[in-house]
Formats: structure tokens, sequence, C-alpha cells
């Protein structure tokens, strides 16, 4: 066992240092372009991912968002709940939300979509809108005004909008607001915000205060509270102790909280890049395939003698399957100088994308596995060539 | 040592049978230097490639030393080869991008020799053939000549019982076919191998103990 494989790996090295360079660096940059293109699909998607995730915790949900309990459309006693969250250990801060039906207008132009209010001095604690302003300033407690989020301000010119709005309201501006409850009240627009995330850039948000005066009433429930956890909790461990604190309504940490639609997305984009992986293996095979199918053939004579003087076929396979690990290695080194290269220019330059800039993502194990998928990949592309050459009567093979 | 029983060899040639081997039965004694020889198509290959165990009869028996060769498997075969036969060939067949050193090291890397044992023996087997200054040369730098020297030091590395030359003064002048052969006789009368060496010239029997004549695959002279 030992003998042949030292003869294998012998031949292979020799073929590799002494054989045609042209070639062997031929395949060495087709795996590399193999790896980098395996890689880099699953990077920018894996980029887009964890943008679209890092959107959720920062504007949408925070670590946690506690929702009301089943059959139940509010959070009662807001105020003690926040008050026990805000004990936890690992909880920061907690900021409750409560939102309610409306429909804005101005110039003619409306927007239905929920009106959410919540405590300007706890917001800032949970996520990052207030640094996001584009234009005016951030709510204040006891602000009357209304901030708008992009997508619902929109552009004048609204064949650039990607939803339905306003037509381009900034800053100053007026607009007419009518709630599920029936009040009406025509706010000042006190800021604008972007976000690059289309869940958050599509919300209206008023103060806490201003919804008592909406509802006629102080308010004592809410829709969702939203729960950030000091740095360096794990999210989910923080949601274990606020359950055994004996926080009754629906706790969820925010990838539980993604929906089913956004999950979708997510597995589909892991399907493409699957797809994508796939093709690039069988592109690797057949492009190394016909390289050493050619090879061997041109060898044909070489391995009829090596036969007939008694080397062991397994170690004629080896050698050719050892070549093209050798360049499976050098390819890959190569691809991961060049993705490296290309990281480096993407963190400086990010890709834009309407939801936000991407900057490919390099997972040290995402780059394992498909080196390893690829190793095998190049294994089959060299062993099936060899392998039918072999197979040859020795003396078919000795006459070329 | 040799012995072949009523070897027949019927190759089918599209709707044609050519029987390249009509009932021949040889025997050769260890240590004996024997020449195959006849025109072109009587056979003489066909028969040495049968005792090389590189091709196998259509019916009759193969004995070497009393084993029956053509029972075994072709793994079997392979590791009889590499232990037992050392092969010359026409067109010297040295791996192109192995040099001299590491050609004739090939056969002893695969029984798995020590990489010092290899040193030693390879070492002595380029002075026997005369070529210790070459070691490092790939075949592509050396003449016909001197890869053919190279060729037989890898036949005899792992010295084997029989050494089987297949027209190995082919591709060479008659200096160099002088060279080879006086090389081989040398080994053959020094180490006592079995030699088999097809040749046609005529000059070249002087170097035979005997020569097995082959007419349309038969024995006509032994």
């Amino acid at each position: 066992m030992y003998a042949w494989i030292r003869v294998s790996l012998f031949l292979a090295w020799r073929a590799i240092r002494r054989g045609g360079k042209v070639g062997t660096l031929l395949n060495i940059l087709i795996i590399a372009m193999v790896f980098t293109n395996m890689i880099l699909l699953s990077a920018i998607m894996t980029g887009a991912v964890n943008l679209f995730h890092e959107q959720t915790v920062d504007y949408v949900t925070s670590d946690i968002i506690i929702k009301p309990a089943e059959d139940e459309r509010t959070i009662f006693l807001t105020s003690d709940l926040l008050d026990k969250v805000n004990r936890v250990p690992g909880v920061s801060r907690a900021s409750a939300r409560y939102a309610l039906g409306a429909t804005l207008n101005h110039k003619g132009q409306s927007v239905s979509i929920p009106i959410t209010a919540f405590n300007p001095r706890d917001e800032v604690e949970v996520t990052k809108i207030h640094q996001e302003i584009i234009e005016g300033d951030f709510l204040s407690p006891g602000d009357d005004g209304i901030l708008l989020g992009f997508f619902v301000a929109g552009y004048e010119d609204q064949s650039m909008d990607f939803f339905e709005s306003l037509g381009g309201v900034r800053v100053g501006d007026s607009v007419e607001v009518m709630y599920a409850n029936g009040y009406q009240k025509e706010y000042r627009v006190k800021g604008l915000f972007s976000t690059k995330s289309y869940q958050a850039d599509y919300m209206a948000f008023v103060s806490w205060e201003e919804m008592d005066t909406v509802l006629g009433r102080e308010n004592t429930e809410s829709t969702q509270i939203l729960i950030r956890v000091i740095s360096g909790e794990e999210p989910a461990v923080v949601k274990t102790r606020l359950l055994e604190f004996g926080v009754q309504e629906r706790v969820e940490t925010w990838e539980e909280a993604i929906t089913k639609v956004v999950a979708d997305s997510l597995e589909t984009f892991a399907i493409i890049n699957r797809i994508s992986v796939a093709v690039s293996l069988i592109i690797a095979i057949v492009v190394i395939g016909i390289v050493f199918t050619i090879k061997t053939i041109n060898q044909q004579r070489q391995i009829g003698v090596l036969k007939a003087i008694g080397i062991d076929q397994n170690a004629i396979i080896g050698s050719y399957v050892a070549q093209v690990l050798f360049i499976w290695i050098f390819g890959t080194i190569l691809g991961m100088i060049l993705l490296n290269l290309i990281m480096i220019y993407f963190t400086a330059h990010p890709l834009e994308f309407p939801d936000g800039d991407v900057v490919p993502a390099f997972e040290l194990i995402t780059m394992l596995e498909n080196a390893g998928m690829l190793a095998v990949a190049s294994a089959i592309a060299g062993y099936v060539p060899a392998w039918r050459i072999v197979r040859e009567n020795t003396l078919t093979s000795m006459r070329g | 040592m040799i012995t072949t029983t009523d070897l027949y060899k019927t190759y089918q040639m599209g709707n044609v049978a050519v029987h390249a081997l009509n009932g021949v039965s040889v025997s050769i004694k260890e240590g004996e230097f024997v020449g195959i020889s006849g025109a072109s198509g009587s056979g003489k290959s066909t028969l040495l490639h049968m005792i090389g165990l590189l091709d196998h009869p259509t019916s009759g028996a193969i004995s070497i030393s009393g084993l029956d060769v053509l029972a075994l498997s072709d793994q079997e075969k392979t590791i009889f080869r590499l232990e037992r036969l050392g092969f010359v060939f026409q067109e010297y067949a040295l791996v192109h991008e192995l040099d001299a050193f590491e050609n004739i090291a090939l056969p002893m890397m695969a029984r798995g020799e020590t990489d010092d044992r290899i040193s030693d023996r390879v070492s002595e087997m380029l002075a026997s053939v005369g070529l210790q200054e070459r070691g490092t040369h790939l075949p592509k730098e050396l003449s016909g000549g001197e890869q053919q020297r190279v060729a037989i030091a890898r036949a005899l590395v792992n010295d084997p019982d029989i050494l089987l030359a297949d027209e190995p003064c082919a591709n060479l002048d008659s200096t160099n076919s002088k060279a080879v052969l006086d090389l081989i006789r040398e080994i053959n009368q020094e180490s006592n191998q079995t030699v088999l060496m097809i040749s046609h010239e005529d000059w070249h029997q002087q170097y035979f103990d005997r020569v097995i004549r082959l007419k349309d695959g038969k024995v006509v002279e032994e």
C-alpha cells in the first residue's frame, strides 16, 4: 500500500515539475477561477444576508422582540413589563412601541401604513434609526411632529419610488394623518431617515405622548417591545432568562422574528448558491477531465510501459489523481489570494444594492467546504481518464 | 526455468483469424542467453510477450521455475513482472519526466525499498552500465545508446531471474549495439541471469548460447 502511494506521489511530483508548464498553469488557473467563482457568489449572498440581518437588528427588531400573547392584539401593562424586562441580566434597554393603522396624505398622495409610537429616550438605546437621519431631527420626548422613513416620503418623480409614497415630502412640510380610530391631525414633518432597509424605511413614527393624544387616554399598552442585549450576550440566552423571569408574552430573538417570506428568500439565495456551486464543479470536472484525457491519451504508451515493468495500476492511476490534487492545492491557494484581493477591493468599494452597501463576506468554513468539494471534483477528473487508459490491455497501451 | 507447452495465440482481425503462435513448445534453462529470431510476423514478439506475462495465449501452458504463471491473477502477474522479470524494449521506453537515476530507481521504489538501499543500488547500476556521471540527466539529454543502457539498468535493478529484451539494438548504431550486447552478455555471465532476446541481426548470434528460430508461429530451429 505504502509503496504504490509513494510511487504515485513521486511520479506526480516529477510530472508537475518537469512536465508541460503551460498545461499545468492552465489547470491551476482553471481551479483558481472555479474556486473564486464558487466562493464569490456565495460571499456576495452571505454579505447581502448579513446586511439584511444587521438592518433587521439595527432598525426593525433589535436583538429580541416581545409580541402580544396569542389571541391578544396588544401587550398590557407595558410600563410594568418594561420595568421587569430592564431588570433581567443581559438586557441593556427595552423600548415599547405602539402601532396604529393610519392613512397619510400630502398634496393628493396617500399612503396607508401603521404609525408607530415610541419613547425616543428608550428607542435610541435599542435601534439605530436616530443615526440615519438624512434631513431634520429625530423625535424628542413629547414631540408633536412626525418622523418619516424615506420610502414613505418618496420622490417627487414617483417613478423612482419602490412603494407608494407621499410624493417627495420634506422636513417642514405638513402631512395630514387619518388614524384608524377616526382621529385626524396635520403633522409637521420633523425628520426623515433612510436606513436602506425597506422594512424600516416604510415606517412613520410619533412620540409616545403624541399617541396618548391620538388615543385620547394615557396609553398603557404596546404592540411590541424591542430589547437590546448587552454586548457579548447571546440573544437566545437572554430570551431564556426573560422567560425564566416570568415574561408571559411571545418572546422571539431577531432570527425567530424574521418572517417566513424573508426566511424563504434566504432559502432561495441558498438554493441559487448551491446550483452555482454545482455548475462550477461540473465545469471543473469537464475542463480538467478533458485536459487529463488528452494527457493520458498522449502518455498511453508510457502507461503501458509502466504496467509492463510491474508498476501497480493503482500507482499509475494514483499518480494522475495526485497530479490533479497538486494542481488543486496551487489553484486553491491562488484562488484564495484572488479572493483576498477582491475582498480588499470590495471593502473599500462595497457593492451598491437598493437595500444597502454589500461587502462580500468570505467565511472560512465556506471556503474549506468548497475547497473540499473542488478537491473531490478534481480527483474524479483525474481518476476517470487514467482509469480508462490503465484498463486497456498492456500491449495495446504500449503500442500507443 | 522457462517451459512453454503447445502455445497457441490467435488474433481476430475483423473476420480473419491470424495465428501468431501455432503450438510453440520451448524450454530454456537457467542462465541461458537465448536469441529468438525469425522474419517479421513469425511470432517472436508474441512469444516474448507471452513469457513476459504481457499477453495471454489462446491455449497452452507456460511454466517459470515450476510455477504455472497463466494461473496468476492480473495483480499477481504485475508483482511477478516487478520481482522476477526485467524488460528492455526497442524504443528504450523511459519515463520522460524522470532522470536516469529516477528511471532506474522506479522499480525498486515500487517494491517498497528504502531510500538508502535505492540510492546504493541505483548508483551501482549506473556504474555498471557506465553512466555514473549521467544520473541526473533526463532521457532527452541522453543519446540512444545511453537511454538503452538506462533501460537495461532499470530492467536489472531488482535483480530479476529473467531479462526479456525485445530488439534492444533496433534503434542503435553498430557501436552502441555492440556496447549494449556486451553489457547484457556480461550480466548474463556474471549473474547467471537468464536472458531472452529478440534479434534478427546475424552478427548478434555470436552472443547467444543458442537461437530459437520461428516461422509462421512455429519453432523451426532450436
